[in-house]
């Protein structure tokens, strides 16, 4: 029962495995094109100027680095900021973030060429190391549940791996030295578009932290052993353009490159996701009939990857920034890499364009993909995070059990003696329930999603959250929470949709404008630390006129622009004082921490 | 999991060991705090108080409400503690300096202030509240303006406001992993809402009569037990909406009881009920093990232990006694 359930059920049942109503209840067929990815930026998070951002494991606290050099963590359940990491010492913008495998510790790499290391639950640093160069991306083991091992690809030289306790070095090769090399690709490549003669370098670590899988400028997939440091296959790129980017899929079954050459290329890793590193010596012990040590490393290259599937944009010919798999694997993701513009392309493992999302007019300068949900964290330029997620589509059938949704009109024929005053028993089909069946109210099963964790780890899924005091003044203005709404229920706008979302009658004890209310005050949290629900007045009009076709969509960007006049009804009323209050509490939050 | 669940030990009977009367009112919820170390229990006094979960003596009085409180829910690591009143608002006590601080401390300032966070935006009583189980971070709420809230309590912002139910709800919970919400009703229905969205994904139960009074997951999210005003508790498989189990022998047509989940010997259900005793039923069989008697009015909440067999119990306005229950060994 779960086939169908990877791709339609968004929620995730702890211990309720078993149990995904979605397919039982949803008959409706499954179109490919209506698969779970994201349709429309959902809302904003705001901190400081934020420039990289990564998820944990199971996708419940996002991190991210700003330019002042701190890191924050996010609640993503709660969309709440919980915590900072700030050093005194280090103000330079931040180039990357990276967890622990259980979330544990936070690594960022900075512009000032330093790594950090810190503590999540304490909040203390566990290390700082300074190195040649700047870092452009830097990630923790994957092995280890408190991983001391980091790979880095700095700005202008081959990746490293840095022990973060000793600050010792390990210098990755880029290339492999043989003889029957085949022609290094023209320099024409690396020139193309005026980047400057660097020779970038990109690399991953395997699912488990046994190879790492490194992009070089020559187009090719060098794979090493992370222990022995020695190169044991060699793919090459076709096209043998500049690797800019490599990135592994969550479930470690897929490998992306990103080229200069403007194409994001797919690999089917087809080693063994664990033991890789002992599968891989056996190849390369056993190849030997080969001439070169290249060709050798060659072959061995053909029974690790297989490409699988070349993503461009044929037409436009851009470049593609930070592409990546959805959290299942399905998907990829690509962002246009040019200036002033927030554009994802979201394709299928067949190579199909399925998405295009378009955003505010601002260049993204990073993205995440929810390790479960189909939901996009993008980090535009401005510093901004943006979260973009399906579009919530109410299932009214969840109202009322014995109704059925339907796609189209269907021609209904009653039953015989559907309208007799006393049909025919057939109520006797019910199914008996075994009342003297056991229940088991207590196993839970194990999270399929998370197979792959020992139940014995433990993980940091959710930090405390420590409520901040009210500040007793603030007290009586809280109250306009509820004073106020009864005078919008007088003006009341009666195409509030999340009123009318829930499908119920209203009851008129509450107003539906006080959703609107509780929603609308939100970016008014801070002047530092804010969410939004919904785009700003720009980039409701890029999401309409990119949706206006479709009649449901409709219905709701007439909410969302009813939300935002709400807003303003507020401001014009003269109430912003309490809002000011509000954000003075805010600050104190943030210190508390 | 895998192996077959060993044998039912013989059923060893509960019996009275405490009785206390911290209230001036009608005692409306008892709840053992999750590190069993604290009882704590509601009334209809408007005050929230913290026993001692061994001889039941007052060690913390939390005073602020300025009307009846309804229920309580702790969060998971027990260091807070948030009460629903019929003052329309959501308070949240941090339970910490007790804990820390031990019995004396705490009675050497039984009336200190230790609210951090008022929530409001109910517009009539709030009912019940439940802290999300995972993070502490949220908390459901219902009430009698017919809607489920979710609240942020980092911030003390109401995020969700779920119209959910066109009567009073009568109780929410959140499933274990936080990722959903039960809420029943007045209204006679029983419904399931995704935490994250405020989304309906099911309607469990979408009956006019009886009234839905009381909701709660089972310790492993796989079923809901539900109450009705007529003087039945079902548990229910919440995916397909089928009634597994039928507990019935009490009597509950007038008052929102709260039952609770026995885990710690033997596998019960445990209510209250308005003939003024506490229910025991096995949970696979369905019969009545005990009835305790003791109370003199309808009981309105139990609370099982959570790690000793010990049961908890609070009754209406002419008993007005929280009592404590029990395993003989």
């Amino acid at each position: 029962m779960s086939s169908s359930s990877s791709s339609s059920t968004p929620v995730l049942f702890d211990g309720c495995s078993d149990m995904t109503w979605s397919p039982q209840d949803d008959p409706k067929p499954q179109n490919p094109y209506q698969g779970e990815f994201p349709e429309t930026i959902e809302e904003y998070l705001h901190y400081g100027t934020m420039k990289c951002i990564a998820f944990n494991r199971k996708g419940t606290l996002l991190a991210a680095g700003c330019s002042n050099g701190s890191c924050i963590i996010w609640d993503f359940e709660t969309r709440g900021f919980i915590k900072e990491f700030r050093d005194k010492d280090s103000t330079a913008p931040i180039t990357s973030v990276s967890w622990s495998r259980y979330g544990h510790r936070l690594l960022a790499s900075a512009t000032d060429r330093s790594l950090t290391l810190w503590d999540v639950s304490t909040g203390e640093k566990i290390a700082r190391i300074t190195l040649q160069q700047t870092p452009l991306r830097a990630s923790l083991q994957p092995g280890s549940p408190t991983p001391s091992i980091c790979l880095a690809c700095p700005l202008s030289s081959a990746p490293l791996l840095v022990d973060l306790n000793t600050g010792s070095t390990t210098v990755l090769p880029v290339s492999v030295s043989g003889n029957g090399n085949p022609p290094a690709p023209t320099p024409r490549n690396k020139f193309a578009d005026g980047t400057p003669p660097f020779t970038p370098t990109a690399a991953t670590f395997d699912k488990h932290g046994d190879l790492i899988y490194v992009g070089n400028s020559k187009g090719e997939i060098l794979i090493i052993d992370s222990k022995s440091i020695q190169v044991h296959a060699v793919v090459p790129i076709p096209g043998g353009s500049v690797v800019k980017d490599i990135v592994l899929s969550r479930d470690g079954q897929y490998l992306l490159t990103n080229s200069n050459d403007r194409v994001i290329r797919v690999f089917r890793n087809i080693l063994p996701v664990k033991g890789s590193g002992e599968e891989i010596r056996n190849i390369s012990n056993n190849s030997n009939e080969y001439g070169s040590h290249y060709d050798k490393l060659k072959a061995n290259g053909t029974s690790c990857l297989v490409l699988s599937c070349e993503l461009l944009d044929a037409i436009t010919k851009i470049q593609w920034k930070a592409p990546c798999f959805s959290g299942n694997g399905e998907w990829i993701v690509g962002a246009s890499a040019n200036k002033g513009e927030h554009r994802l392309q979201i394709w299928n493992q067949a190579g199909r364009l399925v998405k295009m999302l378009e955003g505010p007019k601002e260049a993204l300068i990073d993205l995440a993909w929810h390790p479960v949900l189909p939901t996009i964290t993008t980090v535009s330029v401005t510093g901004y995070v943006y979260i973009w997620a399906k579009e919530h589509v109410e299932n009214w059938s969840a109202f009322a059990p014995d109704f059925v949704e339907l796609e189209e009109n269907e021609e209904y024929a009653e039953r015989e003696d559907e309208f007799d005053l006393n049909p025919r028993e057939e109520q006797a089909e019910e199914v008996a329930i075994d009342e003297d069946a056991d229940v088991d109210i207590e196993t839970c099963e194990k999270n399929t999603v998370f197979s792959d964790v020992e139940d014995s780890v433990d993980e940091i899924c959710y930090l405390p959250a420590i409520p901040f005091p009210d500040s007793p003044d603030e007290q009586p203005e809280k109250c306009l929470g509820s004073s106020k709404l009864e005078d919008s229920n007088h003006s009341g706008s009666p195409s509030s949709m999340d009123a009318v979302q829930n499908g119920q009658a209203i009851p008129p004890a509450s107003s539906p404008m006080e959703v609107d209310n509780s929603t609308a005050e939100d970016p008014e949290e801070g002047p530092n630390s804010k969410r939004k629900r919904r785009l700003s007045v720009k980039g409701l009009e890029l999401q309409q006129s990119e949706k206006g076709k479709k009649g449901s969509t409709k219905n709701k960007s007439i909410g969302k622009s009813t939300k935002s006049s709400a807003k303003k009804m507020e401001s014009a009323n003269g109430n912003s004082s309490a809002f000011d209050d509000e954000a003075t509490e805010d600050d104190e939050m943030n210190i508390d921490i | 999991m895998s192996q077959p669940p060993a044998p039912a030990p013989p059923y060893r009977p509960y019996r009275q060991v405490r009785e206390a009367t911290p209230h001036s009112r009608a005692v409306s919820c008892v709840r053992f705090s999750p590190c069993g170390r604290l009882l704590a229990t509601a009334s209809l006094d408007g005050t929230v108080a913290l026993l001692s979960p061994s001889s039941l003596s007052v060690i913390a009085v939390l005073r602020g409400h300025s009307d009846g409180v309804s229920d309580l829910s702790w969060s998971t690591e027990s260091y807070y503690l948030c009460s629903a009143s019929d003052d329309r608002t959501i308070r949240i006590w941090d339970i910490r300096p007790v804990l820390a601080g031990g019995a004396q401390a705490a009675a050497a300032d039984p009336g200190a202030d230790r609210c951090i966070r008022v929530l409001k935006g109910h517009t009539n009583f709030v009912f019940s509240a439940n802290f999300n189980p995972q993070t502490s971070s949220q908390i459901a709420s219902g009430g009698f303006d017919c809607t489920v809230r979710i609240w942020d309590v980092k911030n003390g912002r109401c995020t969700r406001a779920i119209e959910a139910h066109s009567e009073p709800v009568t109780s929410v919970h959140f499933i274990r992993d936080g990722s959903i919400v039960v809420s029943g009703s007045h209204d006679g229905s029983c419904k399931i809402w995704d935490a994250k969205t405020g989304a309906c994904l099911k309607t469990v139960i979408d009956e006019k009569k009886p009234a839905v009074s009381f909701s709660m997951f089972s310790p492993n999210g796989k079923f809901i037990l539900v109450a009705m005003l007529d003087n039945s508790l079902k548990l229910c498989n919440f995916a397909t909406g089928k009634f597994l189990k039928v507990y019935s022998g009490h009597v509950n047509r007038q008052y929102c009881i709260q039952s609770a989940f026995s885990v710690t010997n033997g596998k019960y259900i445990v209510s209250g009920s308005e003939d003024n005793c506490v229910y025991i039923w096995d949970l696979q069989g369905r019969n009545i093990l005990q009835k305790l008697e003791g109370h003199t009015d309808t009981v309105i909440s139990v609370s099982c232990h959570p790690t000793e067999n010990k049961i908890a119990s609070g009754g209406l306005d002419n008993d007005r006694t929280v009592r404590l229950w029990v395993q003989d060994s």
